[in-house]
């Protein structure tokens, strides 16, 4: 990485949709939604942005033709939750190079509406070969991580209550969160009364699938300082893939990618596990935060489970994560909007669920792509 | 007509060989004839080498179970009378991967690491499955 860049982008502002089940919105609609709330933000309007990153939306020209946006740069993104890190950092890349001043990056989801299942004929998780593995009943995304989970058990002794302080912990956050689509809170009991979907994991450990939209503008550093809201400045990056063999789940829970991502992300911010205040784990299933959690050097391998255990991931505990309720309770946003609540938490607009003075948060995904981001609150 | 109403697999040519084998009660691997490795699925190149030369070659069907999940939901109509079921992830003694189902062993003594071996199940005319089943 290059670290003369931290801190000279910076998100000047984010906009999110109402969540949950959306029915007369398609996704071009929920991203139009997010993103006229993400300009409003920063005092910017439709004819400033000259960079536009496209997610889950299908189609980028029809998305640019709906708006009126004519940028000098354009992409678009499998509409995987791998991909939210990715753009976020392509967009880095692009202001950096000066290939665009004022990137939007927009995100639209209909999944709920739309009847995605994420397993059975239509799973895409993965590759693409899926297909041969259906005859034997394997498939979905949950399956493939409560492989991971199963052997995680085996090795180090980790269980699914530990699992279950987790969920509970990011539910609790959702109670605080008006804008959470599940915001009831449960006790251990309830979690492990809750029904299997695929042994180990319970519903409870599963991400929602709602409805929704998420934007985010990213300019310079000296640009963001001039807008609505203070800036939230990217101080450290990074990404590794890991695709041999990943048909199949990663022998050491993906900790080689992780590793090699905590080194470039916390070499540039110039920071490391310790000095963040809150993170910002994408948390498609329970186990995904333990292993993250080890990769990134939060604990030791194969301690995460107790690591857990006791609350510590919970608001004015040690380590605040998903402070929005995440994946599991907020809102299945595919990443976007764990971003986001990392730049309102820096920003100190998260009322009730707010960390005290958080002047660094991290986000991190832990998948055959790994990223991760270090949002700031001052620019060094 | 086959009244078997679950997923079969895609008819791949490139796969062929490995349903073929099935069918005789062997299990067929693609293997490199530059650097030696064995593949499943079947691909025109060597992941580890590249090289584009390759034959298919019979296996013992022996290997380990990594890891297994169990299923309490029916992604498919047909797999409802089976839940909850288990899926394991096998490594051939070969290094390939493969998910698949046990018989032959009832679901408190599968565990990680236990030694296993393909068994054949033919589920259609056409089609027979690879399954594994413990190792004698």
């Amino acid at each position: 990485m290059n670290k003369a860049l931290a801190g000279r982008v910076a998100v000047a502002g984010v906009g999110t949709t109402r969540y949950g089940k959306l029915p007369e919105y398609d996704a071009y609609d929920l991203g139009v939604w997010a993103l006229k709330a993400a300009l409003d933000d920063c005092d910017l309007g439709f004819g400033d942005i000259d960079g536009l990153i496209i997610n889950r939306i299908p189609d980028y020209q029809r998305f640019g033709e709906i708006t009126g946006i004519n940028p000098r740069y354009t992409t678009i993104t499998p509409g995987q939750g791998r991909f939210s890190g990715i753009c976020i950092q392509t967009a880095v890349a692009v202001i950096a190079a000066g290939l665009a001043e004022t990137v939007a990056l927009v995100y639209g989801n209909n999944g709920r509406s739309a009847g995605d299942q994420y397993g059975g004929a239509s799973d895409a998780y993965g590759s693409g070969g899926a297909g041969l593995w259906f005859p034997y009943g394997m498939t979905s995304p949950g399956a493939f991580h409560a492989l991971m989970m199963r052997r995680h058990m085996e090795q180090y002794g980790t269980t699914t209550d530990q699992l279950g302080a987790i969920a509970m912990a990011f539910r609790g956050h959702a109670a605080l969160n008006p804008d959470a689509v599940m915001r009831t809170p449960f006790t251990l009991e309830e979690y492990r009364a809750a029904r299997f979907i695929c042994e180990p994991l319970r519903l409870l450990d599963y991400c929602l699938i709602n409805d929704g939209g998420v934007a985010m503008i990213l300019t310079t550093a000296e640009r963001a300082r001039d807008l609505g809201k203070p800036p939230a400045y990217i101080r450290g990056f990074g990404q590794a893939a890991e695709f041999a063999g990943s048909t199949f789940p990663p022998e050491d829970f993906w900790r080689g990618p992780m590793q090699k991502v905590a080194n470039d992300v916390y070499a540039m911010a110039g920071a490391g596990p310790r000095d963040m205040d809150a993170l910002m784990i994408y948390d498609n299933f329970t186990p995904t935060v333990l292993f993250s959690l080890e990769g990134f050097g939060f604990c030791p391998v194969g301690e995460s489970g107790p690591f857990v255990a006791d609350g510590k991931l919970a608001l004015g505990r040690a380590l605040p994560t998903n402070t929005s309720g995440g994946h599991l309770s907020e809102s299945y946003m595919q990443g976007w909007a764990l971003n986001v609540e990392a730049v309102r938490q820096v920003r100190g607009e998260c009322g009730a669920r707010q960390v005290a003075d958080a002047a660094l948060v991290q986000y991190m995904t832990a998948a055959p792509v790994i990223t991760s981001m270090i949002y700031g609150r001052d620019p060094q | 007509m086959s009244d078997y109403a679950k997923p079969l697999p895609p008819d791949d040519p490139a796969n062929r060989p490995f349903w073929d084998g099935a069918k005789r009660g062997v299990l067929m691997l693609q293997r490199c004839l530059d650097c030696g490795r064995h593949r499943f699925p079947a691909a025109r190149y060597c992941v580890q080498c590249h090289g584009e030369r390759s034959e298919w070659v019979a296996t013992t069907g022996a290997g380990i179970v990594e890891s297994y999940c169990t299923f309490h939901r029916a992604y498919w109509p047909a797999f409802a009378r089976d839940v909850p079921y288990d899926v394991v992830q096998v490594r051939l003694d070969e290094g390939v991967r493969l998910f698949s189902n046990l018989v032959g062993v009832s679901r408190e003594r599968i565990q990680s690491g236990m030694r296993v071996r393909a068994c054949f199940d033919p589920v259609t005319p056409g089609v027979t499955l690879v399954k594994f089943a413990p190792a004698e």
